[in-house]
């Protein structure tokens, strides 16, 4: 039986946590807005340093200076842009940054997150995953303990907040306004199995692992063009901009080599995943349906996935294809589990027809 | 899959895990030239330099590496993934072929068009055939080479250690006073060797050192995930040529004996023994169904559960009552019966005008797809005299008739009723045509109209009867459920299953298993011994820079004299900061 109350409680839970991840979004994303500024304010004073410094050896030394007072700013800018990092780690030790602040309702968001999960599953006295509504808040809640998991001690993977957030706010909204189905029990089909745990348990945790994949392996495109354009008038200019705002929130990410690293952690586990997606699928599928594949639209479409990622996986070993290109198949890969999730659920009909719609 | 492996040992990781030899912004010279050898095939480039010159032979060989390639395998990889798309969006004979016919019906030429390009049967097609097939050749092509290079290498020692270590990994110098050279070498070797890497000792001028190795799992994953690949594409074969399935449909009350005349519908594979079928039997004796009731929570009228029990007798065991269920099949040995569709089979009797019974009992009728389970009817009564006599319309669970036609509200029996016409005239059973039991050619017949001249809509709830104005009767008698059963079987399913996880097995050891080398060497000079230790990456690797640090801060504190060697975790806080101090002072 569906305990009503305890469903109502579930729909407010996950209500007051999309207006936490609001707040968290603000703060994730006024810090990346203050962090330009010190950014700005460290490079005024670089500059200001090394005019002193070249006024200073113009002075002293007289001619054929120039050259190595912009040796000595170029080298003095990253310095400064890390003296504006632990100025700000100074003032989280002490008082709330935006950061810090985005971070706490963050953690807080996500706890109510697990609530509203969690109560969902206890109203319908089962696994919360059966529909699309389900799967949406569940895997979204997962994504968010990840991230947090990631960033409680690397904290400066807290400046990718916003491009996680934002993300799993988009889902939220669209779980909330267009899949939202009440609670319910069961379906036959879903009924009488443990695949039901194993199967959808392995999926959720495989999209989740592909957002926070695609999340990374863009944050990693863009900062490797970032930094590829910054190289390229390194030579020419003293002080290379690049992409305004936006480039100096890159310059506090990791570089794109670290990012890369990282999208090739996150998607070898979730390759991993899709692989055990793909064989515990065909092995209910063989239980409830006599047989263990029958090119299902969603079949096909997470062979596909698996197919891309397994491109991706190539990619990177292959000459010529490291770096953004293998970039590009691995968010090729999450536009593949998308429309796995959105297009083949909602408008391709088929066995998999659990979205509750319609 | 790693194919071509050049520079890969350069290639590893980010800031984290930046090898020194980045760091020095060019690869080692001696680690090139060894990842060469180790590489299973030349660069790609190289052939298609030399290609111009060679003849049959030469062009044969070129193709032949162009097919086996990264490049290629990449370029087949997307390929496999853009081929199947069309399999999704366009409904598949294979899957569902009344959507294929209709499908067909409504796009005419472009249907057609479509058609002769196999888009309605993408998975048999040849050209999604030729893509994996292209690139089970490329991936056997690239193991099978791959395969020798790797048994010579679990058979080989560590290569030598290189004459320069500064550009590797982690590297640590530190100055000891005169030690025990052979002491410092062994207790390295040992140590080494309890952290599971392959060792070689070897003399060099002015010292020795220890070359070790570990990961070479992460290669022998890597071949499993690929021939385990072959191997359930070989099964899957090898079942879609020995496998069966069929469907049948069984009126509760009614049994069914596994042989082929008893299947609606049978294909099986080209080798496929129709003699080994199992012989079993088994009686529906009851089939139940519930749905969600108006107040309940979800959907009214959404299905709930479905059970079917069965009384099941195979030869030499006892009969036993079984209930099957969506997710729970009955498995008989040699087959398997899957509960996968239902419906309702109303009890009818038509008498001819001259009053001869010319159809009795439950009937099968088609549900139609909507929640509430309206279902066709479709009876044929070709002995009916003076006319053939067909009787078509819909049964409804829980009946309604309203400007929308008739209709059933909800899929439970609690108020079934029949909806129907009688028609008159020619079957076209002799036609010679073979014909679908469920549907009848209307044209060639005329409805049996009332006294107003217009076709009568019969409107019958259990237990009545009705006349037609010819004398023609109509009964519904009472009322049954049927089951439809899948009956599958495939015997290299096991192989299969087997073949995948052995594959993911690999998949885990070729992605997760760190390769890495790391040399201690320790040279005598002036009194004074000197011990440098560094490592390679051969994959991502963040831990190897730590790991290195932590085993020479090991050997250091093992010859103070202070610390066992065991006794030196990894983890201990002090042991870098000891290392890096004993490193500075002794300088």
């Amino acid at each position: 039986m569906i305990n009503q109350q305890l469903a109502e409680i579930s729909n407010l839970a996950l209500v007051v946590t999309i207006v936490l991840y609001v707040l968290a979004l603000i703060g994730f994303g006024a810090d990346l807005a203050s962090s330009s500024q010190r950014r700005s304010d460290a490079r005024l004073a670089a500059r200001d340093r090394a005019e002193a410094r070249r006024v200073e050896q113009a002075a002293t030394v007289g001619g054929g200076a120039p050259a190595g007072g912009a040796a000595t700013a170029l080298a003095d800018a990253p310095s400064g842009g890390a003296g504006g990092d632990v100025a700000g780690e100074d003032a989280a030790e002490h008082g709330m940054t935006a950061q810090r602040f985005a971070f706490v309702i963050a953690s807080a968001a996500t706890a109510l997150h697990l609530v509203g999960v969690l109560t969902r599953a206890l109203a319908t006295q089962r696994v919360p995953w059966a529909n699309m509504y389900e799967f949406a808040t569940t895997s979204t809640a997962i994504a968010m303990v990840a991230f947090l998991a990631f960033s409680v001690r690397r904290t400066e993977l807290r400046a990718l907040g916003t491009f996680v957030v934002g993300p799993v706010l988009l889902v939220l909204l669209l779980a909330q306004t267009f899949w939202i189905v009440p609670a319910a029990e069961l379906t036959p089909s879903l009924q009488n199995s443990h695949w039901i745990y194993i199967h959808i348990g392995v999926a959720i945790l495989s999209t989740s692992l592909s957002i926070l994949g695609a999340v990374v392996a863009t944050m990693q495109l863009l900062q490797a063009k970032h930094e590829r354009v910054l190289a390229e008038r390194a030579a020419t200019e003293e002080f290379p901009e690049h992409w305004g705002r936006f480039g100096h929130v890159l310059d506090r990410l990791p570089s794109s080599a670290s990012l890369e690293s990282l999208s090739f952690r996150i998607h070898s586990v979730a390759f991993v995943c899709w692989t055990f997606t793909l064989i515990f699928g065909a092995i209910w599928a063989r239980e409830a349906w006599g047989r263990f594949w029958g090119w299902d639209p969603k079949e096909v479409w997470t062979f596909i996935i698996w197919v891309i990622y397994a491109a991706y996986l190539h990619a990177r070993a292959t000459g010529g294809f490291r770096g953004s290109r293998a970039a590009g198949l691995a968010l090729a890969g999450f536009v593949a589990v998308v429309f796995n999730y959105t297009i083949v659920n909602t408008v391709i009909n088929g066995l998999h027809s659990y979205s509750g719609l319609g | 899959m790693r194919r071509k492996t050049r520079s890969q040992g350069t290639s590893a990781g980010g800031p984290a895990t930046t090898t020194a030899a980045e760091r020095d912004g060019s690869a080692p010279a001696g680690e090139g030239a060894e990842s060469g050898r180790w590489s299973s095939k030349p660069e790609v480039d190289g052939a298609r330099a030399a290609a111009p010159s060679l003849g049959l032979r030469g062009t044969l060989l070129f193709l032949w590496r162009q097919l086996t390639s990264m490049q290629t395998a990449l370029v087949l990889l997307m390929l496999l993934a853009v081929a199947a798309i069309p399999g999704s969006l366009y409904p598949q004979r294979s899957v569902n072929p009344a959507l294929t016919e209709q499908f067909l019906a409504e796009n005419g030429r472009w249907g057609e068009f479509l058609d002769a390009l196999g888009f309605f049967e993408v998975f048999s097609s040849p050209w999604f055939s030729a893509i994996y097939l292209l690139l089970f050749i490329s991936l056997i092509g690239c193991i099978v080479p791959r395969v020798g290079v790797h048994l010579r290498q679990l058979r080989a020692k560590p290569p030598r250690t290189p004459s320069r270590l500064t550009r590797f990994t982690g590297y640590t110098r530190v100055e000891l006073p005169a030690e025990q050279a052979e002491e410092l070498i062994e207790t390295a070797r040992r140590s080494l060797r309890r952290s599971r890497y392959r060792t070689e000792v070897r003399e060099e001028k002015g010292g020795s050192s220890v070359s070790a190795e570990r990961g070479l799992l992460r290669e022998t994953g890597n071949l499993l995930f690929h021939i385990a690949l072959v191997g359930v594409l070989v099964c899957v074969a090898g079942g879609s040529l020995t496998s069966y399935r069929g469907q049948v449909t069984v009126i509760e009350g009614d049994g069914f004996a596994n042989s082929l005349t008893q299947y609606d519908s049978f294909e099986a594979g080209a080798w496929f023994d129709e003699t080994a079928m199992p012989d079993f039997r088994f009686t529906l004796e009851d089939f139940r169904a519930s749905y969600v009731q108006p107040g309940e929570a979800g959907k009214v009228g959404e299905p709930r559960s479905f059970e079917a029990d069965v009384q099941v007798s195979t030869p030499g065991q006892e009969d036993e009552s079984r209930t099957v269920q969506v997710n729970k099949p009955l498995h008989v040995p040699g087959a398997s019966m899957y509960l996968l569709g239902n419906g309702y089979a109303p009890e009818i009797t038509v008498t001819d005008p001259e009053g001869t019974v010319v159809a009795e009992g439950p009937l099968i009728t088609v549900p139609m797809g909507d929640t509430g389970y309206t279902s066709q009817v479709v009876l044929k009564a070709p002995d009916a005299q003076p006319e053939q006599t067909a009787v078509v319309g819909f049964f409804l669970p829980t009946g309604t008739i309203d400007e929308q036609g008739p209709r059933s509200l909800y899929p439970d029996a609690l108020d079934p009723q029949l909806a129907l016409t009688v028609y008159q005239g020619d079957l076209g059973l002799d036609s010679g045509v073979p014909q679908n039991a469920y549907e009848v050619d209307l044209t060639t017949l005329t409805p049996v109209a009332g006294e107003d001249g217009s076709p009568v809509l019969i409107r019958l709830y259990p237990g009545e009867e009705y006349e037609a104005a010819d004398g023609t009767t109509v009964s519904f008698d009472g009322l049954r459920r049927y089951a439809a059963f899948d009956i599958a079987h495939n015997p290299f399913e096991r192989w299969i299953l087997i073949s995948a996880l052995t594959a993911v097995g690999g998949l885990i050891l070729s992605l997760f298993v760190p390769r890495r080398r790391l040399w201690v060497r320790v040279r005598e000079a002036d009194g004074t011994t000197v011990l440098e230790v560094a490592g390679l990456a051969r994959s991502d690797d963040p831990a190897l820079e730590g790991d290195v640090k932590t085993l020479a801060s090991r050997l250091t504190g093992a010859h103070d004299g202070n610390r066992p060697p065991d006794a030196a975790s990894s983890g201990h806080p002090a042991a870098d900061a000891d290392g890096g101090h004993r490193e500075g002072s002794a300088q």
